[in-house]
């Protein structure tokens, strides 16, 4: 099973607390052209994740234990979400 | 998509300063990692913790560069599409640093030298950088000054931009006689006595000196006509005095750019050359009522 990580040309920010209050955000960007991507909510849970590194399934399961949820209700989109940041160039594989 | 993929999104216009200023430094220090430029991260993000109150943000990128390394750094900012918008002549007073702006990025300030140093700018790097530290900014290793220097490089700007009582509480007045006496230690070494003066409430111990106006006018405030005066007195031998004059009667033509939001045109620089007329003109015609 791939494990995936950040991309190693990539700097981002995120608000520190994940407040139950507050949207959590994440922004993103590859070094050094850009753009800025925003991650939101979900999203940026799942980044959070993914700093961590691991498989899809590692990364829906940090994702819903930060969540509070079950990671089988998540897995599919953190999976389609893992794909696109790699695609996106800012996640990496391996 | 998937709902949690539609809120991934590219949306530069959404994302607050800060997180833009975070980004901004880890873009100025990949173009420094990639073409080996030697550069320190100051202010907003690169300050060590501890050494600022807390809910300060900074709205700008400030990098101060070996003076020798400023012509490959502009290469480098411009070629990610960094638009210079002020020169070294009009960007301050001391003519120390240079504004650029990028549309995702926002402001970058480049510094070849700080504002109350007085030894060679080169030589001012090589003693600033000398105990550099690695501090993350948006989980990217960036190098910043040590604390001792940036305790420094804090209250000189305090005192340059008029007294900042927060800078000079988190990086003098809470520092202990042995911190104070190491940066009262790299002050003598940089020159910089007058203006950390003016910062700690001490300037009045160098009455004599040939900037003490200058900074009187900074942390005290005063008249245009008083800031030139003091610019005067402090610049040094004929041929800087001149060329201050003659930067007087010039209009700041970047300057006037950003506050038009549109190049100037020869009649808006006319009209604002009239306005500072008139303005020397009111100054004076109160200082000479007040007699």
């Amino acid at each position: 099973m791939s494990r995936y990580r950040i991309a190693d040309d990539v700097a981002w920010v995120s608000h520190e607390a994940l407040d139950a209050h507050e949207l959590p955000s994440a922004y993103v960007t590859r070094l050094p052209h850009g753009p800025p991507t925003t991650l939101e909510g979900p999203a940026c849970v799942v980044w959070l994740a993914l700093a961590e590194g691991g498989s899809s399934d590692e990364i829906a399961a940090a994702a819903a234990l930060m969540w509070g949820i079950e990671p089988d209700e998540i897995r599919g989109d953190v999976l389609a979400l893992v794909e696109e940041l790699v695609a996106l160039g800012l996640a990496t594989t391996g | 998509m998937t709902p949690m993929t539609q809120q991934a999104s590219a949306a530069t216009g959404q994302m607050p300063i800060g997180a833009r200023v975070h980004l901004a430094h880890a873009v100025v220090q990949k173009l420094a990692d990639d073409r080996g430029i030697d550069l320190l991260h100051l202010k907003g993000p690169a300050v060590l913790p501890g050494l600022r109150a807390g809910g300060r943000q900074s709205s700008d990128v400030d990098v101060l560069v070996r003076p020798s390394h400023l012509h490959l750094l502009v290469t480098a900012l411009e070629s990610v599409g960094f638009e210079q918008r002020t020169d070294f002549a009009t960007g301050s007073v001391f003519a120390h640093a240079a504004n650029w702006w990028h549309d995702s990025w926002g402001w970058v300030d480049v510094h070849v030298s700080w504002p109350g140093v007085t030894i060679d700018a080169e030589r001012a790097f090589e003693v600033l950088s000398r105990d550099s530290v690695q501090h993350p900014i948006a989980h990217r290793a960036c190098p910043v000054p040590g604390r001792t220097a940036q305790r420094l490089v804090l209250v000189l700007h305090a005192a340059r931009s008029g007294g900042g009582t927060a800078d000079i509480e988190g990086s003098w007045t809470v520092a202990d006689p042995e911190e104070r006496a190491e940066v009262r230690g790299l002050t003598a070494e940089l020159g910089a006595e007058v203006a950390l003066a003016a910062g700690i409430g001490e300037l009045e111990l160098h009455r004599g000196a040939p900037t003490y106006a200058l900074w009187h006018q900074f942390v005290h405030g005063g008249s245009r006509l008083d800031e030139w005066r003091a610019r005067l007195t402090a610049a040094t031998g004929a041929r800087a005095k001149a060329e201050l004059l003659t930067s007087a009667l010039r209009v700041n033509r970047d300057h006037l750019r950003m506050e038009l939001g549109h190049p100037p045109t020869r009649q808006e620089v006319r009209a604002r050359q009239l306005r500072r007329l008139r303005r020397a003109v009111d100054e004076l015609s109160r200082r000479v009522g007040r007699r």
